[in-house]
Parts: C-alpha cells; sequence; structure tokens
C-alpha cells in the first residue's frame, strides 16, 4: 500500500514537472512570436540582418594624419584618416567650411546632438543612416573635405558613418574622423551649437 | 467574544508569493522597457561580450530580449502560465549571470583590480554597476523566480497554470 502511494507521488511529480517545462516551452514560443512582431512594429526596432558595426579594412593600420601633412593632401588607400584637435579647429575655421567645402558631419544621436554639436555640423546618427540621408549626401558630395566625429574617447560612431558614407559612395580621400570628438573640441573650448543645425544658438559648453 | 483570527502561516506565505510575483514583474517590464526603448545602446553593449561575430544574430539577441523579458514581465502581473514564466526566466537569470561574471573576471585581469571593485554597463538595464552588486541583484531575482517555480500562491492570477489538471 505504502509503495503504492509513493509511486502515485513519484508519478504525480514527474507529471508536474512535465507540465512546467511544455508550459515554458510555450512561453519561450509565444514569446519569441511576441517578441519578433514587437521589434517589427517598434519605430526604434533593430533591423535583424544588419550589420551595425562594418569592420574596417586596415583598422589596425589607419592612417593618422601628422601636424606637417595638410588634410587637403589626403591618402589614397582604403583606410580611413584621422584628425586630431588643432587640425579639426583649423579646418572649422577654414574658409572652405562656409563654401561648403568642409563639413563637419555628427555621428550621435538626437538628443545629443541637440544638446550641443560643432556649429554648422550635420547630424548623421549612423544607426539610423536612411533617415539622415537625403539631407547629408549632397552636402558630402559638394565637400572636399568631410570631417566625422562622435564623443570621443572610445566612441566608435564616427568610425561607423564614415564606413557607411564611404560604403554608399562618398570617396575615401574625403573622410576624417576626429578622433577626439565632441569631448575635445568642448575642452578646447570651441563654441558649440545647441538645437537643430544653423539654429544660431552658440555657446562653449555643451547641455 | 472578539473577532480577531491568528494569522495562518499559509496565507502570509500565499501574500509574500504575490508580492513576490509583482516585484519581479515590475522589475522585468522596466529593465525590458529601458533596452527596448533604446535598443541601438543595448546592442553596443551587448557587443561587448563576444558572444558572436555573427552580426544577425547578436542583432537577434538584442532586438528580442528587452521584449521578451516585457512579455514575461506582462505573464507575471496578469498571473499567466506563472510556473513556466518562472522557469524561462530563471534560464535567462542564470545565463546572464555567468556572462556578465565572466566579462567581470575579464576586466579584473586586464585593469588589476580587486574583483568587486570592476564596474561597467552590462547592458542589463541599470547602467553602470559595481558587478558584486550586480551579480547579488541577479541572484536575488533568480532566487525570487525560483520561488515562484516551486510556490503555490494562485492568489490573483489569470491563469496560473496552461495545462489544467
Amino acid at each position: 500500500m505504502k509503495e503504492q502511494l509513493s509511486q502515485n507521488a513519484e508519478g504525480g511529480r514527474r507529471s508536474a514537472a512535465e507540465k512546467v517545462l511544455r508550459e515554458t516551452a510555450l512561453v519561450m514560443a509565444v514569446g519569441l512570436v511576441f517578441s519578433l512582431v514587437a521589434n517589427q512594429i517598434s519605430p526604434r526596432g533593430l533591423a535583424l540582418t544588419r550589420n551595425y558595426f562594418p569592420q574596417e579594412i586596415g583598422d589596425a593600420n589607419a592612417a593618422t594624419l601628422s601636424s606637417a601633412q595638410s588634410p587637403s593632401t589626403p591618402g589614397k588607400s582604403k583606410e580611413l584618416q584621422w584628425v586630431d584637435g588643432p587640425q579639426a579647429i583649423q579646418l572649422f575655421h577654414d574658409s572652405h567650411l562656409q563654401q561648403g567645402r568642409i563639413v563637419f558631419v555628427d555621428a550621435r544621436d538626437e538628443e545629443h546632438y541637440l544638446g550641443g554639436h560643432v556649429p554648422g555640423a550635420y547630424e548623421f546618427d549612423p544607426y539610423h543612416p536612411e533617415k539622415y540621408f537625403p539631407m547629408v549626401m549632397p552636402a558630402c558630395q559638394a565637400a572636399e573635405q568631410i570631417v566625422v566625429y562622435c564623443h570621443g574617447g572610445d566612441c566608435d560612431d564616427s568610425k561607423s558613418a564614415a564606413l557607411l558614407l564611404r560604403d554608399v559612395g562618398i570617396p575615401n580621400r574625403k573622410l576624417f574622423i576626429y578622433s577626439g570628438g565632441i569631448t575635445d573640441w568642448s575642452t578646447n573650448h570651441q563654441p558649440v551649437e545647441t538645437g537643430t543645425r544653423n539654429s544660431g544658438n552658440l555657446s562653449i559648453t555643451i547641455q | 467574544m472578539t473577532n480577531d483570527q491568528p494569522i495562518r502561516p499559509v496565507a502570509v506565505v500565499n501574500l509574500f508569493t504575490v508580492l513576490v510575483r509583482w516585484l519581479l514583474a515590475a522589475v522585468f517590464l522596466y529593465l525590458g522597457l529601458t533596452k527596448a526603448l533604446h535598443p541601438v545602446e543595448f546592442l553596443k553593449l551587448m557587443r561587448q561580450y563576444d558572444l558572436t561575430s555573427f552580426a544577425p544574430f547578436l542583432n537577434f539577441l538584442a532586438a528580442l530580449l528587452p521584449w521578451f523579458e516585457m512579455f514575461c514581465g506582462l505573464l507575471l502581473l496578469a498571473g499567466v502560465a506563472v510556473r513556466g514564466t518562472a522557469l524561462a526566466l530563471t534560464l535567462m537569470l542564470v545565463m546572464f549571470t555567468l556572462v556578465v561574471w565572466h566579462r567581470a573576471l575579464l576586466l579584473q585581469a586586464s585593469l588589476h583590480i580587486p574583483f568587486c571593485a570592476v564596474k561597467f554597463d552590462c547592458g542589463c538595464g541599470t547602467g553602470v554597476e559595481y558587478i558584486c552588486r550586480k551579480l547579488s541583484e541577479n541572484i536575488l531575482l533568480a532566487v525570487l523566480s525560483v520561488w515562484l517555480l516551486v510556490g503555490r500562491g494562485k492568489q490573483f492570477c489569470l491563469r496560473y497554470s496552461l495545462y489544467r489538471r
């Protein structure tokens, strides 16, 4: 009798465990479908097949412009080129900037861009390029030098943005990454513009 | 004659279970929403773990995890498939904890600092945190999930189990 009860209890436990496992599998399956649909519907959803982190060819040997080398004599290789703080500031004060032959491209998200960017810089979030291509592409095509920046430091969004621009046909020789980014710009007491492009709201510190 | 009746231990446990369920629901809804609102930021943080070099798989994980967390949060809030959801959450928490722990060990080795001094944004939805605190939080959440898994509190549940006897 005791053995019978023990067997029944054991069977009950196994049955309960099976139910939980089946329920878990169902929760995961329905959750997967729910998540896929939600990601598709969400305006902020990720594109599942897109590579958000394109790798640069010759990444380790990326070219850096020396102080003596003019940014106007860019390299011809597929490597990305870099400018430091003084070079970026020099380009900003170059008369070619007003003529659109030099453009700055801000690779941060909209919130940070509105909080303060290099005056006149174009907004280009590389994670939502389709939103910014119509405005940025004509400017980049017309420009001779394009300075792309993000926060600076270990931020690699400027690189992603430059690679994206290169992928859609902007010649590599035009593209320069400002490695110090907006942090370096601000540290050097350069003016920043808040709000939209050419809003005219200039200040020295970013918000 | 008095109306005072002794509080039964079972009632206390049941009440505690309901509170645990709602707490976990709130936590996972919050964590999921935080990530779903900034999926690209979450994707960048996930990349630090070097889980895969296959971009679509990383996108898949980063796109689905926040919504799945919210889905589980909603199920717990409503009290639907509670034990199945609790097991799914427990499995996720164990995996997350292992991955975060491994990342912290790598950081500790490269920075030459005590383990508990390591702090980074693990992509968990709580920002930059000291690793020991993060691990403690994860373990607590896992314990609470296990409590739901083995517990009996069925109060305020729309459908406690999908497979009724």
